[in-house]
Formats: C-alpha cells, sequence, structure tokens
C-alpha cells in the first residue's frame, strides 16, 4: 500500500517553545531543517501567552500545559502546521506523564474551530534510538521526503540532539568540578585559620521545560545567585548514567524525565549543599516523586517550591532567601555538632 | 481591611532539613529489611492477603487469594472517615484522591491483621502507587509485604508472573493458578454483566429495595464461590432473581452514560454514591467501563476506531474508553453523560477538550464531576439534580 503524502504541502513547520521541546528540541529543529522545511519556534513565555494558555486550557491543567497550550495558539497563522509528537507511555520505566501521550489530541480538539493543521508522529521509547527513527521516518515519508534523506536527516538530528545534551552535561560537570575546588580552598583556608569563603552549591530539581523557561523559573534561578549560590541543573546532568543510578532509589517509578532526575540527585548529592524541587503547579509525577525525594533523601537540606501562575516573585524569593540562610548558618557551624 | 483570599499570594512549599542520614536514600526496602522478609515469605509466614476497597470486585478479590494464591483473605469492613483522613494525611497533598483511599486503606488492613497487600500497577500514576505506599507505611512503622504487580511488568507475561506470585507463595502452584485465574477472569465478567443489568434496571423497580437485596445475596453467593462451576452457578441464580424483579420502566426513561476514570468513576466509596443516587432518581444507567471492558476484552487500536474523528492516539490508560463510550451513547441518543474523576487526575483532564467537542457535536450535555476527599455529599445531589432536571425538561421539549 502507498502511504499517503498527505503533509507534503506543510513548509513551515511551528514548534511550541514548551514541554518536551527543552528536551527535544533540537532534535525536532534539525530534523525539519533537514528536510528541507522552515521551522518557526514560537517566542519564549510571556505574560500574555501564558494568559491564552490558561483561557484555552481546561481548569485543572498543569500550568506547565496551559502554558504549553498558549505557545500553540501564538503559532496559528504562523506556519502550515504545528508539530506535536505523541510520546507514550507504553515503556513501563521509560515513559512520560500521560500529558504527552494525549498533547497532539488535546491540541487537535482544543484547535478544532480555527483548522489547525498538526503533524505528529508516535513515538514508543525515547531512550531507543530505531524507535525514535522510525517515528520521524514515517512522519517523513507523510511529508513527502524520500527514505534515504529521511535517514539523513534523522541521523543529523539525532546527533544535533546528542552533542547538545552532552555539552550541557559537560557544563553541569564543569560546575559541579569548581564547587569542589572552591570548598576544598575554603577548607584550607579555614583550617589555617583565615576568613574562608565557602561556595554554595544547589542542585535545581525540575522538569526542563520548567528550569529552562524563563517566565517559569527565572524567579528562583535568579534569587538563587543573587545570593551568590552556583546553580546545578539536575535535568542537564548526563542522561544516561542519572537514568541508570535511578533504580538504585526505585524499581516502579515509570518515568522517564523524574528518573534522570533522582539519578542527578544521588550522583550530585555529596557534591552540592543543598537542593531545590521545582515543580508546576499540580504536577503529576512531581506530586509523587517530590514526596518521595522529601522523604528519604537527607543529609542535604530540601525545599519544595511549586510555582502557579498566581505565586508571584516576592513570595518565592523570601522562600529561597531563607532556605538559602539555613544553608550558609549551617556552613558557619550549624545547628548540630560542630 | 484584610485582603480577600485570592489575592493573598499564596507560595505552596516546605521545606526538609535534616542533616543525618536517617534514612537510606531509596524507597526500595533496606536490605536488612527485606532479608527478612524474604526469609518469612521462603517460608510462607506471611498469609493474610487484603486488597483495597474497589467498587464491587471484592467477591474475585477474594477468590483470586484463596484459589490462585492459597492465601487467607481478610475482607475489609464499611469505609470509615477516620482511616481516610490516616490515608489524606500520610500522602502528599495533590497526588491523585485514590491514592489517599487506597493508602487509608492498607493502614487499616494492616491495623486488622493483614500481612499480605495487594496493589495493582498500570500506565499513569498508578504504576507507582504500590511502591510509594510501601515505602511511606513501612515508614509508619509497619510490617509486611506487598505483591506489587507494577513489579516485573518488564519481564513479560512469564516473568511477571514467577517474580509477582512467588512473593507471597513460594509454593504457589503454577498450572493450577492458571485454572483458576481463568475462573477469576469469568467471575469479573459475571459481575460486570450484573451490575449492568443492575444500573439499567434498578431505577424502576415497583417495590423499593428489591434490586439492592438481591444485589447483596448476588455478591454472597459469588464470595463462597470454591471453582469456575459454583461462580456460573451463582451467576445464573442471580440473574435469574434480577429477571424476576417486577418493574415499571417507562418507553424511554431519561438515560446516562458514565465514563471517567477506572477508580472514581466505579467506586461508590470514591463518588459517593453516583450509582445509587441516579438510580433514586428513575434513570437508566449505563457504563461501559469496567474491568471487563478495560482488560479483559481491551482491544485499544480497534476500540479507537470507533471514536477516530476525535482520537489519533491512544490518549491515556482510559481515555480512549471514556470518549468511544461517550461518542457511543452520544450516537444512540442517551440524554446526557457524566464523566467522573479524581481531583487532578491527567489522563482524564486531557479528556475533556475532546469531550467538550463530542458534546458540541451531538447536542448531548456533559456533566464533568472532580473528586477529592472534601467532595460533599450535598454538594453532589443539587448538582445531580440540576443535571437531571435539565435533561427531563429538553427531552420534554424534544417530545
Amino acid at each position: 500500500m502507498l502511504q499517503a503524502t498527505d503533509w507534503a504541502d506543510v513548509k513551515v513547520v511551528g514548534i511550541p517553545r514548551a514541554l518536551l521541546f527543552y528536551r527535544f528540541g533540537v532534535l525536532w529543529t534539525t530534523f525539519f531543517e533537514s528536510i528541507g522545511r522552515t521551522v518557526v519556534v514560537s517566542d519564549p513565555t510571556d505574560k500574555a501567552i501564558a494568559d491564552e494558555g490558561d483561557h484555552l486550557s481546561v481548569d485543572e491543567c498543569c500550568l506547565a500545559s496551559k502554558v504549553f497550550v498558549g505557545h500553540v495558539e501564538s503559532l496559528v497563522g504562523r506556519c502550515d502546521a504545528v508539530f506535536v509528537p505523541c510520546y507514550p507511555t507504553g515503556e513501563p520505566r521509560t515513559g512520560f506523564c500521560t500529558k504527552f501521550q494525549s498533547a497532539t489530541d488535546m491540541v487537535r480538539n482544543t484547535f478544532r474551530d480555527q483548522k489547525l493543521r498538526v503533524i505528529s508522529c508516535e513515538v514508543s521509547n525515547a531512550r531507543k534510538m530505531k524507535d525514535v527513527r522510525r517515528a520521524f521516518e514515517s512522519m517523513a515519508q507523510r511529508m513527502g521526503v524520500g527514505p534515504k534523506d529521511a535517514r539523513a536527516a534523522f541521523k543529523a538530528a539525532w546527533d544535533a540532539q546528542r552533542a547538545h545534551d552532552d555539552a550541557l552535561a559537560d557544563a553541569q560537570e564543569r560546575t559541579l568540578r569548581r564547587i569542589d575546588e572552591e570548598r576544598k580552598a575554603a577548607k584550607a583556608a579555614a583550617a589555617a585559620g583565615e576568613d574562608a569563603r565557602f561556595p554554595l552549591g544547589i542542585l535545581v530539581v525540575a522538569h526542563p521545560y520548567i528550569t529552562h523557561d524563563p517566565y517559569l523559573s527565572s524567579a528562583v534561578i535568579d534569587s538563587l545567585t543573587d545570593m551568590g549560590a552556583t546553580v546545578v541543573y539536575a535535568d542537564a546532568m548526563d542522561h544516561e548514567r542519572s537514568y541508570k543510578k535511578s533504580f538504585d532509589f526505585s524499581g516502579t517509578m515509570p518515568w522517564l524525565i523524574n528518573r534522570e532526575l533522582i539519578g542527578a540527585i544521588l550522583l550530585a548529592q555529596d557534591r552540592i549543599d543543598g537542593i531545590v524541587l521545582i515543580s508546576a503547579f499540580p504536577c503529576g509525577p512531581d506530586s509523587m516523586t517530590d514526596d518521595a525525594i522529601m522523604r528519604c533523601i537527607q543529609g542535604t537540606p530540601i525545599l519544595n517550591l511549586m510555582i502557579d501562575a498566581q505565586s508571584g516573585t516576592a513570595g518565592v524569593e523570601t522562600r529561597v532567601e531563607s532556605f538559602v540562610d539555613i544553608l550558609r548558618f549551617q556552613q558557619k557551624g550549624g545547628y548540630v555538632h560542630g | 481591611m484584610a485582603k480577600p483570599q485570592a489575592l493573598i499570594e499564596q507560595v505552596r512549599s516546605s521545606v526538609a532539613v535534616e542533616f543525618e542520614r536517617r534514612h537510606a536514600p531509596t524507597l526500595i526496602a533496606d536490605r536488612k529489611a527485606a532479608k527478612a522478609a524474604r526469609h518469612k515469605a521462603k517460608h510462607h509466614k506471611y498469609t493474610k492477603a487484603a486488597f483495597f476497597r474497589y467498587c464491587y470486585y471484592d467477591p474475585a478479590f477474594k477468590f483470586f487469594c484463596e484459589q490462585v494464591l492459597d492465601v487467607d483473605y481478610l475482607p475489609l469492613p464499611e469505609a470509615t472517615r477516620a482511616y481516610g483522613e490516616v490515608g489524606v494525611q500520610n500522602s502528599s497533598d495533590y497526588v491523585c484522591t485514590p491514592f489517599k483511599h487506597i493508602l487509608g486503606d492498607f493502614a487499616e488492613a494492616l491495623d486488622l491483621g493483614a500481612d499480605i497487600l495487594v496493589q495493582f500497577g498500570g500506565p499513569c500514576r498508578l504504576g507507582y502507587y504500590g511502591e510509594l505506599q510501601e515505602s511511606i507505611l513501612r515508614d509508619m512503622g509497619y510490617d509486611f509485604i506487598m505483591l506489587n504487580f507494577a513489579h516485573g511488568i518488564q519481564l513479560g507475561y512469564l516473568g511477571w508472573a514467577k517474580e509477582v506470585l512467588k512473593t507471597v507463595n513460594p509454593n504457589v502452584d503454577v498450572p493450577h493458578g492458571v485454572v483458576k485465574l481463568k475462573a477469576v477472569a469469568k467471575m469479573i465478567e459475571h459481575l460486570d454483566t450484573l451490575r449492568d443489568y443492575y444500573l439499567a434496571n434498578a431505577g424502576f423497580e415497583v417495590e423499593r429495595g428489591v434490586f439492592d437485596a438481591a444485589w447483596v445475596s448476588a455478591m454472597d453467593a459469588m464470595r463462597t464461590c470454591l471453582d469456575e462451576r459454583d461462580i456460573n452457578q451463582a451467576y445464573r441464580e442471580a440473574m435469574a432473581a434480577f429477571r424476576a424483579i417486577p418493574l415499571h420502566k417507562p418507553a424511554d426513561p431519561i438515560r446516562i452514560g458514565v465514563v471517567g476514570e477506572m477508580f472514581t468513576a466505579i467506586d461508590g466509596r470514591s463518588n459517593l454514591d453516583l450509582d445509587q443516587k441516579l438510580i433514586r432518581m428513575g434513570v437508566e444507567v449505563h457504563r461501559m467501563l469496567n474491568f471487563t471492558n478495560r482488560y479483559l476484552r481491551y482491544n485499544e487500536p480497534n476500540l479507537r476506531v470507533g471514536a477516530k474523528d476525535y482520537l489519533t492516539y491512544d490518549m491515556g490508560p482510559t481515555s480512549t474508553l471514556t470518549v468511544a463510550a461517550a461518542r457511543k451513547y452520544a450516537a444512540e441518543g442517551f440524554d446526557g453523560v457524566i464523566h467522573a474523576k479524581s481531583a487532578g487526575c491527567t489522563p482524564e483532564i486531557d479528556c475533556i477538550p475532546v469531550l467538550q467537542k463530542v458534546s458540541e457535536d451531538y447536542h448531548m450535555p456533559i456533566l464533568y464531576l472532580t473528586y477529592d476527599s472534601q467532595t460533599s455529599d450535598t454538594g453532589l445531589d443539587t448538582r445531580l439534580e440540576a443535571f437531571y432536571d435539565m435533561l427531563a425538561m429538553k427531552k420534554e421539549k424534544n417530545k
């Protein structure tokens, strides 16, 4: 049977700058560009986008999902079709929140009256290159791209994503190393009776679409850096190592990103001074994993922040400040032992 | 002047400051406890199993424990508020409501003497319930083993059976178990058929309470079954008793379809007896969602064909069933649909935009209900009555 090429006329592909774009965005954009399409990524989140998404979504959706819908809306009229992939939860240990599974149909139905075209593909296991390739190749076929070109485009895209991830992971590793060195120097200075200045390493643990979306997380990250803390991003650490490490924590946790986050905590815990968890209200996976982290990860103070469309920056800053104060006080001799 | 509640800036946050590591950094039971548990399990020391309260499937759970696993079954009494509170207090605030109910049930079961807890696995947050609840209950101080169906699913059917069933009973007789497992499936099918008949007709009984009495005795009969023959016998008798109940059913009664999330749309305790409330209003209730349709006969891709105007992919654990059922009810001219889910159930929230389109296309009203542990009974009554009145008026007008 000849495969339909009903998406062949899609020349400009719109990609919402939200949700998994922050995880697989390089792969997606490189792929579409390599098969000769123009890619329009929606603008960075602002209040207008967030409000529009809030207006179009069901009340109970999580903040990240509302922002996503706002981004899709901002692409209406700016492209031939919007790319919303489906990342199913079929694999029991490397799944995603069902949000990513239902995103395609949620968008299709929400924007049905605007006649928004949606192109998509179904990725069954995001960790397996061949699985992802199959999905993208069949999508390319529907876009009228020959199998050879599709494969070449996918290879370029996969490599670009990998290079991007590796660079990010290296950056985190360098930051961690710098913290280690500063701490060593400060210890030496303290031993010599000099005025020592200890570094303050904070591991920020949140889904990439929270951490790297300034509209959602800058209040937290900025006040951390303003107070002199060095921020390490758990979501950017080496995915492979983190994923494997996460099995020490939980045997049945079903979500890939949460696995990587918890693995990163276990890997970096001894090299940082505090952990800040950020989740978008009401995040499904985080509602369970954050509770587990707060209960089981000890030895490092943890601040759990939930951001919501209503929460302003002042309230967040106060919490971050008092948390940093706790850490500084501990560094100076602290509450317990000497 | 005091600010109204909405304007007060609310930041949900919490801090955990513990500089000493008292807790192993893992959800998995620590090595010593795990070893002791394995030893006890090896000698079949754990013998009293309990499920959480779930709909009307308790006879099937009992049969599964006694006939397949060969352990005693500990039935739970009527749910109480006190244990509900235990569940709420020990779970995180915004986890889905079934988690809290189930945690309360488990605490109660352990207090009553159970030492084996059984938890299901599933593709959404449900797949993580077991491990987290086990860890929470252990931290509360309980000793038990959990038969968690989410373990070992990556090993395929056989690996799963080996890993899971042997946790409870190392001497489990697998061939015998398979035969009995077939009987469990049969019982579930029968229970669902009985329930379907009950939902469609109990609202129209001539004498009040006859259907409920027949339902109770049918459940009792099912609870005493020992093999497939007993099950079929109990089913035949119960069905005969149901059919013998005199009805005064109008030619065109108000018909409502119930769709939604696996736990809340079916379980009476979670949805504050939605079934009963609808039946008392004299409504013919239909609900495609049950174990038979979700597990035993579930063929998602084919089911999706019926709703292909709305769905491209499988949207979540019960989403296809929700949308396909709603569309089917709409096409069959039902008066309305009720969508019931627990607060924060992501897959069902994502179904709402789709259901809104179904409702638009077929001009069929849909009532969306979200339950959390604070949902009030009277509030629900008011909404259901208003919905019923609206449907009745619409029906009158279209006559």
